[in-house]
């Protein structure tokens, strides 16, 4: 108890910011904020699914057989993640699964660059080959990393405002 | 004696209370368990439902009806000029592409002469990728409404027409039916009743999206692709520079000691007697 109590005593100001309220708070606008970005990138590529499969198939990383289910699943998933964002169900575990995918993302486009390919990541809608002037390899992946801290947080702090999974605890 | 038994009593409680906070810590854990599960079971059937659902929306690779005329082994290639002569002339084009646009004005008087004297045989590949990153329908209904006219035997001139009337690339003007329509009327013996509604309800636009998923498939990343007996000749031919007297030349010395095609008639207009161009008004790439 008079140890745990010491330790109460030298909680320092940025560990109060960090798990007080107004964390919380800003949990919630990281979650709504990525649930906006996935919301978006799913809705963008399900309209046309030759377009989704071509998106993919640009980056020439897998195979022929895995560049249609990747192409059609893939965007479900987006979706799927920005409902329970907004919910706010399971958020460590859906953060979890945010962080690697924009893992994967930026090595995809990462491995692209390097390889010398010219492609619009499709990241948003869109996708394919690009003439070599219109590639946007840094903004994609400064992007992406933009992304990836906002679910850094949430793995980190998953306890945010308005959210089922307070309310599940509650 | 009574210490001991003190001592048990604490133990007891502290064992009670032990036991609540495993309990509870237990309770705690099935819970997180139980939503996380949850939660990957909720993506996992999302996406197994987004591949059925994109399978069954996606059209097929082989089309179910394409225009008449049309070769290879899905018909998704339109012919020009004579199945027999010496050399192949293969043009993967979109619609809205502005380099398309321009090669079509600078060499298609060239070209149809070459399929006129049975020099080439033209194999077009009628493409439709960029609608994707510019939106609008203008790639998919313009190569529906060139398939239509490849349908009632116009396709050449109608081809000829579409690219001089080629509007700039970020505008979507053949994303709008009655404009293809209209556009039809410079074609004698195209405007009637059959052309209009092929293009008004997109007839082919299945066959349409097969030709562009194979385009997606060949490996050819832009537009024009030409090849030249199945080598590249755009923009250049090894490094010689493509122009209207290259490509003559190019064709002739494929043709050297062959015998020539005969070209039947397919609906269209003479090739001009004249090599000149149009004007290049449009944009270039």
């Amino acid at each position: 108890m008079a140890s745990q109590q010491a330790e109460h005593d030298r909680v320092s100001g940025f560990r109060r910011v960090v798990d007080g309220p107004a964390a919380e708070w800003f949990g919630l606008a990281a979650r709504l904020g990525l649930a906006v970005v996935w919301g978006w990138a799913g809705l963008a590529k399900v309209a046309d699914p030759a377009e989704a499969a071509q998106a993919v198939r640009a980056y020439e990383i897998l195979p022929e057989s895995l560049v249609k289910p990747v192409g059609w699943g893939l965007p479900f998933l987006e979706l799927a993640l920005a409902v329970l964002l907004v919910l706010g169900l399971g958020t460590r575990v859906v953060a979890v699964i945010s962080a690697a995918l924009l893992l994967l993302f930026i090595a995809g486009i990462s491995s692209v660059w390097a390889r010398g390919i010219s492609i619009d990541c499709g990241c948003f809608g869109g996708g394919g080959a690009v003439s070599d002037s219109q590639t946007k390899y840094v903004q994609e992946i400064l992007r992406d990393t933009g992304f990836l801290l906002l679910s850094a947080w949430l793995i980190f702090r998953p306890r945010t405002k308005l959210s089922v999974d307070a309310w599940l605890a509650a | 004696m009574s210490d001991k038994n003190q001592e048990g009593k604490r133990s007891a409680r502290e064992r009670m209370l032990e036991e609540r906070a495993e309990q509870e810590a237990r309770a705690k854990r099935k819970k997180k368990l139980v939503v996380g599960g949850a939660v990957v079971a909720v993506i996992a059937a999302a996406v197994v439902i987004g591949v059925v659902v994109q399978n069954q929306r996606s059209k097929p690779e082989t089309p179910t009806a394409a225009p008449a005329g049309t070769i290879g082994d899905k018909n998704l290639i339109i012919p020009v000029g004579a199945a027999n002569a010496p050399s192949t002339l293969t043009v993967y084009e979109d619609p809205r592409c502005p380099a398309c646009g321009a090669f079509e004005r600078t060499f298609s008087p060239t070209i149809d002469q070459l399929e006129d004297a049975g020099k080439v045989f033209v194999n077009y590949h009628i493409v439709s990728f960029i609608d994707r990153s510019l939106g609008g329908n203008g790639s998919k209904y313009g190569a529906n409404a060139l398939g239509c006219a490849q349908n009632a035997g116009h396709f050449r001139d109608y081809h000829d027409v579409l690219y001089r009337n080629q509007p700039g690339e970020t505008e979507d003007t053949f994303g709008t039916k009655q404009t293809l329509i209209d556009l039809g009327k410079q074609v004698p013996g195209l405007d009637n009743a059959e052309f209009r509604s092929c293009v008004d309800t997109n007839r082919f636009g299945g066959w349409v999206s097969a030709v562009q998923q194979d385009f997606d498939k060949s490996g050819f990343k832009s537009t024009p692709t030409v090849l030249l007996n199945g080598q590249p000749i755009y923009p250049k031919k090894g490094d010689e520079q493509i122009s209207t007297d290259n490509l003559v030349k190019w064709v002739d010395e494929a043709n050297q000691g062959k015998q020539l095609g005969t070209p039947g008639s397919h609906g269209q207009s003479p090739a001009p007697t004249s090599t000149a161009a149009e004007p290049n008004t449009s944009p270039t790439p």
